[in-house]
């Protein structure tokens, strides 16, 4: 740890500003302190910490390695359906067995299956479980898929795609068609996963019943910090020493690496599948707090979107990824949010919920023209000194 | 009882209708009218056939059009002396009476001594069917055409005749080959005799339309029978064997159950009913209810409930097997000829032999015109990212630029066929200043960083898609096809394409040729190849490499502002159009090969038609054939990293 700290300067300050943001919002919180800080708004912030998550495992791939991945959000939406499944069904459980309570015969186990397949998958047409529900019974079993899943994914495709040595624009494009097949795939209704209506009523945590919103949201956004602190001391952790060395190595000549002896294939696909196992844990954190998780949420665009918060804050850099994400969706959430103040300009007034997609767009334009290194690059103005070479 | 007060009071009316005899010799038709006056006057569905066979079998040349007055309501009857007349106008007052016979005027009445006859719904419908014989032979080549069709919806066995005698007078061809056709089906459907059907179904091998195919399957229609021995006389199609996919095991027993044949099988649910049913005190005979939460002990309580003689015993799983083996279960047509049953089976296996050949054409049709889609939408991307490496993902915006160009100049100029000649060159020229605008002001500065170009255009796709949605609102917008490319061109009953489609396959064909010619044969084309090679070789050749990117930039946004415009005719026209076709585009790129127009060709071919295929293997689901056309794009690549036409020697290295 204490060499860790030496390598990577930023992981006590990032831990630090962590542990105070999470006094802050304890502080603030309605159910422990002042009540300063809405449910709503704690939520916000923990989807916010959990963006963090996945934008740092975007950067091991795309900073850190140059694989840019415009799947990521396959991963993360993965992980979130992986919890959404237990949720759901423990859930739909409760609810069923107690109104099959009322019956006159006591339910068989058989009934009671039934009954929940048929709660579950009416609005779908369905009214058995789909083999892929075998375990979402137990969340012990369903927690293991949220790693499981996406890193399985994340080991199949890589390893195919490495292999084949397809690198730069096309592994990009590679990545994408991973996301929008696996979107339209979950958009059919009879895969098993709802289809469009995806997974809802994620925020009831089942035998919790009794335990307000103002306090789960807040046990939620302490363990969202929790696992940003976690990811991003594993990341400065994988990232310094030699193994970092040599990933730096393969982003900036791939040849020269591979000459020189390594497993190039060996060293992507290992950062390919810890990436997409910290992604599939951040959408499993993410999606309890949005409460609804459907295909749309692994539409290509939002991972498009990743790759702009990272270049935003400046990849290559952990906290260029925390800090692009935190702020560029912060920033959406109070712009489209209807919060911002409209401009008026005599002729024509500024709505900022329609005009900030434009502006972000053209920030991303400006930002990749004028400032190469994004917003992590203004640490370097302040401390002379670059993190990441 | 009825019917005999009805023929006393027909007798008696007969008798004091002196009018009838009076008139017999010059007025035919109010003869037979007043023979049968009652049945006329107050006409019911059940009777009034009786009228109309003697008025058809009199030949009058006056009973179509007075059929067609009767039906239409249009018959009075003078309260006087019960005559039968036509009404000159029916609002006048008083009412000019008109002879049926002769149509002169007969004099006048006041409304209240005529009585207008009603024919109701049932007698319309009778008379109508009545008036089909006059209609065929009409001279009206409509009218014929409309009686066939009445025939056809709802044929009769007696109506065979008709068109028969219709087909020795009838010269129009079209319409003699819908009678011919029309009497084949009918002979096969209510022959007489079994050869002549046998022939009729023969001759009927090849024709693949949806009236024959209609024609045929009713004779194939089976029903499940059951009986201790297979039955001698019926028309077997298939002996079924219980606990197979055809008849599963339950099923078949079930059958047995409703023909009488076995007792009935206690199903979980039917238990559950009955132990419901017999609950006393929180107890079923002594046995506690909560302790029924499986089935085990629920199967034991209905045991004991059938001791107690409370519920039917269910038979076991041995009865059941005993029960299904003691029995025969066939599928029986309901065609009771077994020589029209096999040959009508031969023909609709030979018929759907054919259609299966022909659907596989249709199918290729689709996979080129949906080639021929992705081919436009992918071409510029072939310029831009192929040739150039540029990684355009506003390319879909420009796309989508074009498609509103075409909506805003019809918006101008309603005649559609000049307003799409006008929009195409506009959106090139629209599309070519946007595209050499953001070169010039973006990508220009980005050409090292080509992953950066990714990021810079995705918010230029962004911020572009959002101002279209600001001006022109988030719906989608119309942008119709002249007539001559609504409609499609039919083969025949299976294959056919629509105009559009082919005018797109057209369109693709062109741009292939008119590109090919630029890069191989132009000067441009030259240097363009040069610049993108080795740029500074090329400007140490005289060649400015700004002027040819910028150049060549503009080509692929121009470009696909053209396709834009084809693909706003047939695509909805919103904002997101573009962002539709990105990710495939890339793709038709990525698999064809990147760096000539020859691999985007190959590309669109072959994803446009393995889709069309998944598609034909389930052809309900598109998002499926989608997800697995991806799918096997992400596995092409991994086997063939450079494409289908991958380039060799030194253009490669770039």
């Amino acid at each position: 740890m204490g060499n860790l700290i030496k390598t990577n300067r930023s992981v006590p300050i990032v831990l630090a500003l962590l542990a105070g943001f999470a006094l802050l919002v304890t502080v603030l919180s309605e159910a422990y302190g002042s009540g300063g800080l809405s449910v709503s708004l704690t939520k916000t912030l923990g989807m916010t910490v959990c963006l963090c998550i996945i934008a740092l495992s975007m950067d091991m791939v795309w900073g850190y390695s140059g694989i840019l991945s415009l799947g990521h959000f396959a991963f993360f939406a993965l992980g979130g359906y992986m919890i959404g499944m237990w949720l759901m069904y423990a859930r739909t459980e409760d609810v069923i067995a107690a109104s099959l309570a009322q019956g006159q015969l006591p339910a068989t186990p058989a009934e009671l299956n039934d009954a929940i397949a048929v709660q579950i998958f009416g609005v779908v047409g369905g009214d058995s479980f789909p083999w892929m529900w075998a375990f979402s019974h137990s969340l012990v079993a369903q927690l293991a898929l949220v790693v499981l899943v996406p890193g399985i994914l994340a080991f199949v495709f890589g390893w195919l795609a490495f292999r084949s040595r397809v690198t730069g624009v096309y592994l990009s494009i590679l990545t994408q068609a991973m996301t929008l097949a696996l979107s339209l795939y979950l958009f059919q209704n009879d895969t098993g996963l709802r289809g469009n209506n995806g997974l809802s009523g994620l925020q009831n945590i089942p035998g919790a019943e009794a335990i307000p919103q103002s306090q789960i949201s807040i046990w939620f956004l302490w363990a969202s910090i929790a696992a940003l602190a976690l990811a991003y001391v594993f990341a400065a952790w994988v990232m310094s020493g030699k193994f970092g060395n040599v990933i730096r190595g393969i982003r900036d000549d791939e040849a020269r690496v591979r000459f020189l002896g390594y497993s190039v294939e060996g060293y992507k696909l290992f950062v390919f599948v810890v990436s997409a196992i910290m992604a599939g844990v951040a959408g499993a954190l993410y999606y309890p707090q949005a409460g609804i998780i459907n295909p749309d949420e692994l539409a290509p665009i939002a991972s498009i979107y990743l790759a702009v918060w990272v270049a935003i804050g400046g990849r290559g850099r952990l906290y260029g990824a925390v800090i692009g994400a935190a702020v560029v969706s912060l920033l959406s959430t109070w712009f489209t949010g209807g919060r911002a103040p409209d401009i008026n300009l005599g002729f024509y007034t500024i709505q900022w919920v329609d005009w900030w997609t434009v502006l972000l767009g053209l920030g991303f334009v400006l930002v990749t023209l004028f400032a190469p290194k994004g917003l992590g690059g203004l640490v370097d103005l302040m401390t002379r000194k670059g993190e990441a070479k | 009882m009825t019917r005999l007060i009805l023929a006393a009071l027909a007798a008696l009316s007969f008798l004091a209708s002196p009018v009838a005899s009076q008139d017999a010799p010059d007025a035919p038709l109010q003869t037979i009218l007043q023979t049968h006056h009652d049945l006329v006057e107050s006409a019911s569905r059940r009777t009034v056939q009786t009228v109309l066979d003697d008025l058809i079998a009199s030949g009058l040349p006056e009973v179509p059009a007075f059929l067609e007055r009767w039906q239409a309501r249009e018959l009075y009857m003078r309260q006087s002396d019960g005559r039968f007349v036509y009404v000159q106008d029916e609002d006048a007052d008083p009412l000019v009476l008109i002879d049926i016979d002769s149509g002169a005027e007969i004099g006048t009445a006041g409304s209240r001594e005529v009585d207008q006859l009603r024919a109701n719904r049932g007698v319309q419908t009778v008379i109508g069917a009545a008036l089909v014989q006059f209609q065929l032979l009409s001279p009206d080549i409509a009218t014929r055409a409309t009686a066939l069709e009445a025939i056809d919806r709802a044929p009769e066995p007696d109506q065979m005749p008709l068109i028969a005698t219709m087909l020795e007078a009838e010269t129009d061809p079209d319409l003699r080959a819908d009678a011919e056709s029309l009497l084949l089906r009918m002979t096969i459907a209510f022959g007489e005799d079994e050869a002549e059907r046998v022939a009729a179904i023969e001759s009927l091998a090849g024709r693949i339309d949806v009236q024959t195919r209609a024609a045929l399957n009713p004779l194939l229609a089976t029903r499940t029978g059951v009986a201790s021995q297979l039955p001698e006389d019926a028309n077997i199609a298939a002996v079924l064997e219980p606990g197979s996919d055809a008849l599963p095991r339950l099923e078949a027993y079930d059958i047995l159950v409703e023909e009488g044949l076995a007792p009935a099988f206690v199903s979980a649910d039917d238990r559950r009913e009955t132990l419901i049913a017999n609950i006393e005190d929180g107890q079923i005979v002594g046995i506690q209810v909560h302790s029924l939460d499986n089935e085990e002990a629920r199967i034991a309580a209905y045991a004991a409930l059938v001791e107690a003689g409370l519920a039917p015993v269910s038979p076991t799983d041995e009865e059941v097997d005993a029960a299904l083996a003691a029995h025969v279960f066939y599928e029986e047509y309901r065609e009771a000829s077994a020589a029209v049953t096999s040959a009508a089976e031969e023909t609709v296996s030979a018929i759907n032999t054919r259609v299966s050949i022909l659907e596989m054409v249709d199918l290729s049709l689709d996979g080129i015109s949906l080639a021929s889609i992705y081919f436009l939408a992918a071409i510029g991307l072939a310029i831009t990212f192929g040739v150039m490496g540029v990684i355009n993902m506003a390319h879909g915006e420009f796309i989508m630029m074009g498609a509103y160009t075409g909506y805003v100049v019809q918006t101008i100029v309603p005649d559609y066929t000049v307003s799409i000649v006008i929009a195409l060159p506009l959106a090139f020229a629209i599309t070519f200043g946007a595209g050499v605008a953001m070169e010039r002001t973006v990508i220009r500065w980005l050409y090292s960083r080509p992953l950066e170009t990714l990021l810079a255009t995705f918010g230029i796709s962004i911020a572009l898609q959002q101002i279209t949605r600001q001006i022109f609102g988030a719906q989608a917008r119309p942008f119709t096809a002249p007539d001559w490319l609504a409609g499609s061109l039919s083969f025949n009953d299976v294959v056919a394409i629509s105009y559009i489609r082919i005018a797109i396959f057209v369109l693709g064909v062109l741009f292939f040729c008119l590109l090919w010619l630029i890069l191989n044969k132009t000067r441009l084309g030259l240097e363009v190849r040069a610049v993108t090679q080795n740029p500074s070789m090329a400007s140490s050749m005289g060649i400015n490499p700004d002027k040819i990117n910028m150049l060549t930039f503009g080509l692929g946004s121009g470009i696909a502002g053209i396709a834009g415009v084809a693909i706003g005719l047939f695509a909805q026209v919103t904002p997101e159009l573009g962002a539709n076709y990105i990710v495939q585009s890339f793709m038709t790129v990525v698999v064809g090969g990147v760096g000539n127009i020859f691999g985007t060709l190959a590309g669109a071919t072959m994803i446009g038609f393995f889709q069309k295929g998944v598609e034909w293997l389930n052809p309900s689901n598109t998002l499926a054939a989608q997800t697995y056309m991806i799918l096997f794009v992400i596995l092409f690549i991994q086997f063939r990293p450079k494409g289908i036409v991958a380039l060799k020697g030194r253009a490669a290295e770039m």
